[in-house]
Order: C-alpha cells, then sequence, then structure tokens
C-alpha cells in the first residue's frame, strides 16, 4: 500500500467529458488517469495524440499536452511528435475507424518502424459519432443503417494485424474489468517500443447488446488464467484469431527481448554523423576553402 | 462484486483501524465525485430529473465521507494516510455503464440502489477476511450503514408513481452525435 506522489486527479482537465452517458470511453479515461499516476511522469512530460471519432476526444480531458489530429493520421503525427522530442511519453488514443480504416495503412509502418509509443484503440465496433455506420470492425450481419440487411463482410481483427507485423507489446481489455484494464495501460505505457492496446470499449447509443459491458461481464476471459504465455507468439497469434468470438483479456505478446526502438536508433545515428560534421565555427572556413564561397 | 474485485491491492487481513477509515472515507469520496460526474454528464444531455437525483447523492456521499473523516480525525489527528485512490475501482460508485442519457428518475433510484448493495457485498465480504477486532467493528457498522440506505433507497423507489406503459427510452431520439 502507499501513494504515489501524482494521482490520478492531477491527469483530469477541466473540460467535461460530451460522450453518451454510460459510453466506455468513460472506464478507459479512468483508467488511463490511473496508469498515468502509477507511471508517475507529470502531465508536462506527456503528449496525447489522437485522430478524429468519440474516444479521440481525449487528448482534451487529460492535462497532458495534446493535440486532436485529423482522421487516421493520428500515428504519423505522434511518431514526427516522439521524434521531434524523444523525452516526452507519447500516447496515442482512437477509435476502430480511425485506426483500421482510414488510418489503416499507418498502423504497419508505425509498428514496423517501433517508436516508443503506446496506441490504445477504443474498438466499439461501429462509427459512433456518425451515428452508427458500419466500421471495419464491425462483425459479420451487424446491421446498421448503412448494411440494413446485416453486413456481408468479415470485420478486420487488429490483434491480428498487429502481431502479425510484428508488435512488441499486444494486449487486449475491457471497461469491464477497470483494474485489470488500468494495469494493462500502465504495462503497454512502460513496454520500451510499440505498444498496443485493444480496448474494447462499447457504444451504448450504436452498439448490440451483446457488446456492452454487462455481456462483457459475462464472457471475458482473462489470458493470465488461462496460463497463457505472452512470450510466445505463436500462442498470441492463435489466440488473437478469436477475436469477435472469444474476449480474451491480458497481454497477448510481450517481446521478452525489445529491441532498441527507432527513436533511441535516430539519436545513435545523429551522435555519429555530428562526430563526422565539421565543427559549427569552422564551417565558413571550409566554404571558403574549396572555393564554393567565390563569386 | 465483491471486495476482491474493486479493491484487489489490499490485504484485508492485515488492515489495520487507520487504513480502515481511511478506505472507508475514499470510498465515499469516490462514489460522491461519481455522482458529480453523472450529474453533469446528465445535465449536458438535458435530463433534468435524473441529473438532480445525482446531485443530491453528491450530498448524501459528501455527508457520509465527512462523518468518516471526523471519526478518523477523533482517533487518529492528521497523520498522513497509507492508503490512497489508486487502490479502489467503484466500490459504492456506480460504474458508468449504469447511466443512459434518457434514463428516467425511477432509473436513477435504481442504480443508486445497486451501488449501496454493491457497497455492502464489499464490506460483507471483506469481513470474512479481517482480523483486527477494531476494524471488524467498524465493518459492521458500515455493513449496518450500506442496509439502512438500501432501506431508504428502497422507501424512495417505492413513493415513485408506477412506471406507465412507455418509458422515456422508448420515445426519446438517441443522443446528438458529438
Amino acid at each position: 500500500m502507499g501513494c504515489g506522489s501524482l494521482e490520478a486527479s492531477d491527469f483530469k482537465s477541466d473540460l467535461k467529458p460530451i460522450w453518451c452517458p454510460g459510453c466506455g470511453d468513460f472506464g478507459v479515461l479512468q483508467a488511463l488517469y490511473r496508469a498515468l499516476a502509477a507511471v508517475g511522469r507529470p502531465p508536462h512530460e506527456i503528449a496525447f495524440i489522437s485522430g478524429i471519432g468519440c474516444s479521440s476526444r481525449i487528448p482534451g480531458y487529460t492535462t497532458a499536452y495534446g493535440f486532436n489530429t485529423v482522421h487516421g493520421r493520428a500515428l504519423p503525427i505522434a511518431q514526427g511528435v516522439k521524434l521531434a522530442n524523444p523525452d516526452l511519453l507519447v500516447v496515442v488514443a482512437g477509435g476502430d475507424g480511425d485506426g483500421f480504416s482510414i488510418g489503416g495503412g499507418h498502423v504497419a509502418h508505425a509498428v514496423r518502424r517501433n517508436l516508443d509509443l503506446t496506441y490504445l484503440v477504443m474498438d466499439n465496433q461501429v462509427y459512433g459519432l456518425t451515428k452508427g455506420q458500419l466500421s471495419p470492425t464491425s462483425l459479420k450481419g451487424l446491421e446498421t443503417v448503412t448494411s440494413p440487411l446485416g453486413s456481408l463482410e468479415d470485420p478486420i481483427n487488429p490483434l491480428l494485424y498487429v502481431l502479425a507485423y510484428g508488435a512488441g507489446f499486444v494486449a487486449q481489455a475491457t471497461p469491464a474489468d477497470m483494474p485489470g484494464m488500468a494495469a494493462l495501460i500502465e504495462e503497454a505505457i512502460r513496454y520500451p517500443g510499440f505498444s498496443f492496446v485493444n480496448i474494447q470499449s462499447p457504444c451504448v447509443t450504436f452498439g448490440e447488446e451483446e457488446q456492452q459491458l454487462r455481456a462483457h461481464k459475462a464472457k471475458l476471459k482473462p489470458l493470465a488464467k488461462l496460463h497463457h504465455d505472452p512470450s510466445n507468439p505463436l500462442a498470441a497469434l492463435d489466440l488473437a484469431r478469436a477475436y469477435g468470438r472469444e474476449l480474451y483479456t491480458g497481454v497477448f505478446y510481450r517481446n521478452p527481448a525489445p529491441p532498441q526502438p527507432y527513436d533511441a536508433l535516430v539519436r545513435l545515428r545523429q551522435a555519429e554523423q555530428s562526430k563526422l560534421a565539421t565543427p559549427r565555427a569552422q564551417l565558413l572556413d571550409t566554404w571558403l576553402a574549396d572555393g564554393r564561397g567565390k563569386r | 462484486m465483491t471486495h476482491a474485485d474493486s479493491a484487489p491491492g489490499i490485504d484485508f487481513e492485515a488492515l489495520t483501524l487507520k487504513d480502515a477509515l481511511d478506505l472507508a472515507v475514499l470510498i465515499e469520496e469516490e462514489a460522491r465525485d461519481r455522482y458529480e460526474e453523472l450529474a453533469a454528464q446528465l445535465l449536458l444531455h438535458h435530463n433534468r430529473d435524473a441529473a438532480r437525483f445525482f446531485t443530491r447523492m453528491v450530498r448524501v456521499e459528501e455527508l457520509h465521507r465527512a462523518a468518516l473523516v471526523e471519526k478518523r480525525e477523533k482517533l487518529f489527528g492528521r497523520q498522513k494516510p497509507a492508503v490512497g485512490r489508486e487502490l479502489l475501482f467503484e466500490v459504492e460508485a456506480p460504474e458508468y455503464d449504469a447511466v443512459r442519457a434518457d434514463m428516467t428518475e425511477r432509473q436513477a433510484l435504481s442504480t443508486a440502489l445497486q451501488s449501496e448493495r454493491k457497497a455492502y457485498r464489499f464490506f460483507s465480504s471483506a469481513l470474512e477476511h479481517v482480523q483486527h477486532r477494531d476494524v471488524k467493528t467498524l465493518f459492521t457498522e458500515l455493513c449496518a450503514e450500506e442496509l439502512e440506505h438500501i432501506r431508504l433507497v428502497q422507501g424512495e423507489l417505492a413513493r415513485l408513481p408506477e412506471p406507465g406503459p412507455l418509458e422515456a427510452t422508448d420515445v426519446s431520439d438517441d443522443p446528438a452525435p458529438q
């Protein structure tokens, strides 16, 4: 037992969330505050980057730096932020549409580049902000305003997607298990490299009954209780295939020997290059000496 | 939900009276803050009846908190607490999922009733593990208080007019996209 120097309330901004009452994102936000307090970095050392969607409002609800960017482009902007200031703790937040539809192409590159970022996807399996159209993770058969007879498409599997591209940390959470979700977000933030948490965050307005928290509570299966070894990538892939059928929560995969993240490699490269570079004070002399300074 | 679900980080066998009182204060504080949040959410969606009830619950939880703080100060003065809010997850606070934009006052009361029952289950399941005699006494008192609150809310629910064939949820629009 004990109290850290930072509390969850230190990360809460004065802006009141305007999500629909009952939205799963309220729980995610609460878990995020707790995870940040546990990590212990002050708000001015953290940047939240998001795209567009209900969940992408999260930066405004925290006291950290925030950038509510353009649809699907949160990851490229977050990578720029991290490279410009590698000391920042960068958290990317968004929905399933933002991440796996319009921004889908960016996910693979963010994973393979492996910057030290945490990507939280609030996967509600529907476009809630625009009043309930099919999203890339909507389950087959789902009836929406854009699929009145039921969707004919299989959903994208976000877990398989990031695992297949080699993400070093892949987990899934639900607001139906608040302590578990807060612990997972904290663990993802602490992972040195690209970390991904798929959060099944129900849409109370346009989501189906079986996607609501009551249903989650009944069917969630913590991976720890199944004795899953998170260092086994093949076992992780096998479990991830059950997305949409089973609700596994916990860490699917954690690279036991994380490689240096891209931002650290860039720093090393910059240090090497700066050794070879001409000192700034001698730049003009060099320029004049090789004749380039002549008119 | 038991003590193990909503306070997984607490060792109830080793709990001292000071920690137990601090915990009880924090539980009321968590509930007060949550009701405040829920009232604000519902006001934003122009549901004044449910918001008014949750605002009343803010005052009720604050009164309970203040009474516990007074008791704690009498026994332990201003000694620094050793437990924090990070150890608790919705012990007496209603879950976010319990509210809807178009919920009726009756549904708001039912939400509070469920939360009081949740708190009762928390203290009664924790009691089975508590070792310290004074903590046992405190938790027994808190269990009795929660039972009293359950009876009060049930009484209020009984005084409300019976719901008609149509609830507000049957005729209201979806919340406006934000």
